[in-house]
């Protein structure tokens, strides 16, 4: 058997747990599988994005509910922390995101659980919390080389806000990051109306959209 | 007819003179009036006159004394941050995560916070327009108040580690929401909608909202009646076809249904329910105002032979939406 290889089965227990929502459970078996010799990226690959395929294949726009997506975020959570204590480094990374809900708006829970889910797909997740300026967005982008921004908008209040994302983005060299919108208020809007590149239905379908974008496919 | 009795016959499924309209204008009162929305949601008496020349203006069927979702929790203890031109945000919530909410005592409606406020607002609403439209008060629902005891994420993961003691939550908040309901209907309310977003499917599963709450709306909506509510209104946004079947159960007379679920669906899964909806809230930003009027008649005709239905935003219309398109929306009604 090729050991840098394990079958899945061999993380079919983290999986389930993962996808129960049982973070006590899921952190339990990451130290057995650190103690089996499975190095870190491995149990990103085969546990946590399997655990987030089959959670992405089962919250369909029906299905998606907040306390199922927040309890297995928290499993991921601990699971990333106990494999990177000081966070995912880039070269383990698929890519690095920006996360943030800009300034007037101080809802983050859907920033939260986009985070998560990016996480859980193996992106290193720069956030910026909320309340966030466009310019410290911009700021950011540059700094940590990201390929994309992605803003989550609970109120109405914030459609302005979204509109100088991309002209911001330009301004300073940075016309081709990709930028997503989604969150209750932003999901209601069409692209083109904040001139982003994609309005996501929840946190999954923005996963879906960035990763498309990574792999060159057609969103 | 009046707005009062047009939206009482929709209720009752009986011919009406025209269709009700009841656009869900909040926070926009007060910015068509000119007013800070930090003055408008501490100040009833502010409130209830902006929601006066507004249906002044538009002519509506309903106004709605509402201040915003932290009220309830706020006099039972949270801190809240208040803004200039948006509602209030919780910076503060009165219990940390897993804290018994079986300690806290039900908060007085005529003295703990802003509650005596919108009292205030809700009796001189109904002074001013007496039996003419319906004055419309507003409550948290069980699964909203109990969020906004600890914060939304600190809930749900109560709800998840120790259901036990959320249930002790959910108790306290349906006890609350039955003691200034209560005292809404008694200032003058003929009825208080009681919004619960986070009852929605959207956050919880149906299947909670079956197990954990629909018995709680039981018990509010059976205290709203005795007290003297003319009906019963379940305002809930979001993605509700999986739970909109249970609003009878519950005792709702008139559901609110958002742009998810479309005319013709709701009203399969509520035959004999009054329906409120479901224009999508974000149009009457800046959509222009044909798209408004279009959607309105859509929604109008799928109901013309049915009945039983209010037009109105499935959530609210936000505080800086434009003018013309709620004008839009009154007048595709004005067309029937």
């Amino acid at each position: 058997m090729d050991t840098a290889f394990p079958a899945v089965d061999e993380f079919g227990t983290l999986i389930d747990v993962l996808l129960a929502g049982d973070h006590a459970a899921a952190l339990a078996e990451t130290q057995r599988l650190i103690q089996a010799g499975h190095p870190a990226e491995k149990i990103v690959t085969a546990g946590l994005e399997t655990a987030m395929r089959r959670l992405d294949d089962k919250c369909t726009v029906e299905s998606f509910n907040l306390l199922e997506i927040m309890l297995v975020g928290r499993a991921v959570s601990a699971v990333v922390h106990e494999l990177y204590p000081e966070g995912v480094p880039p070269e383990n990374s698929r890519g690095t995101l920006i996360v943030a809900t800009l300034e007037g708006d101080v809802h983050d829970l859907g920033k939260n659980i986009v985070k998560m889910v990016l996480i859980g797909k193996g992106y290193r997740v720069v956030d910026l919390g909320r309340d966030c300026p466009v310019a410290t967005l911009v700021a950011a982008t540059a700094r940590e080389a990201a390929s994309g921004v992605l803003i989550s908008g609970l109120i109405s209040s914030i459609v302005p806000q979204v509109r100088r994302v991309r002209p911001a983005l330009r301004t300073h060299g940075l016309g081709s990051v990709w930028v997503v919108a989604g969150g209750a208020a932003l999901k209601q809007c069409a692209a083109a109306d904040l001139d982003v590149d994609y309005v996501a239905e929840n946190a999954f379908d923005g996963a879906r959209y960035i990763e498309a974008r990574f792999t060159g496919a057609t969103p | 007819m009046n707005g009062l009795e047009r939206m009482l016959a929709a209720v009752r499924f009986t011919p009406g003179d025209r269709p009700p309209v009841a656009p869900q204008l909040f926070g926009h009162a007060a910015r068509w009036c000119g007013i800070p929305l930090r003055d408008y949601v501490q100040d009833g008496a502010l409130m209830a006159d902006c929601q006066l020349r507004i249906q002044a203006h538009y002519g509506h069927d309903a106004v709605f004394a509402f201040m915003d979702f932290g009220l309830e929790s706020e006099a039972i203890g949270s801190r809240l941050r208040f803004y200039e031109a948006q509602y209030p945000e919780i910076t503060d919530y009165v219990l940390p995560p897993g804290a018994d909410a079986g300690q806290l005592r039900l908060p007085d409606p005529t003295a703990d916070g802003r509650l005596p406020e919108l009292l205030r607002g809700i009796a001189r609403l109904r002074s001013a327009l007496g039996d003419t439209t319906l004055v419309a008060g507003s409550l948290l629902g069980p699964m909203s108040l109990a969020t906004q005891l600890y914060g939304m994420e600190a809930a749900l993961f109560l709800a998840a580690d120790d259901p036990g003691r959320f249930e002790i939550a959910l108790d306290y908040a349906t006890a609350c929401a039955i003691r200034y309901g209560q005292a809404q209907i008694a200032a003058g309310a003929h009825l208080p909608v009681v919004f619960d977003p986070a009852a929605s499917p959207a956050v919880v599963p149906p299947a909670f909202f079956r197990e954990l709450l629909l018995p709680r709306l039981q018990r509010l909506f059976a205290a709203l009646r005795q007290a003297g509510a003319v009906a019963n209104w379940l305002n809930i946004a979001g993605p509700t076809a999986p739970i909109l079947p249970w609003y009878p159960a519950a005792g709702a007379d008139i559901a609110t249904f958002d742009y998810y679920v479309s005319p013709e669906q709701a009203a399969g899964l509520l035959p004999q329910t009054c329906l409120l909806g479901n224009l999508k809230s974000l149009d009457f930003l800046d959509a222009h105002p044909q798209r408004i009027a279009a959607a309105a008649h859509l929604a109008l005709a799928a109901f013309r032979e049915r009945g039983g239905f209010i037009l109105s935003s499935g959530c609210e219309i936000p505080p800086e939406s434009a003018p013309a398109n709620i004008a839009a929306l009154i007048a595709a009604r004005d067309g029937e």
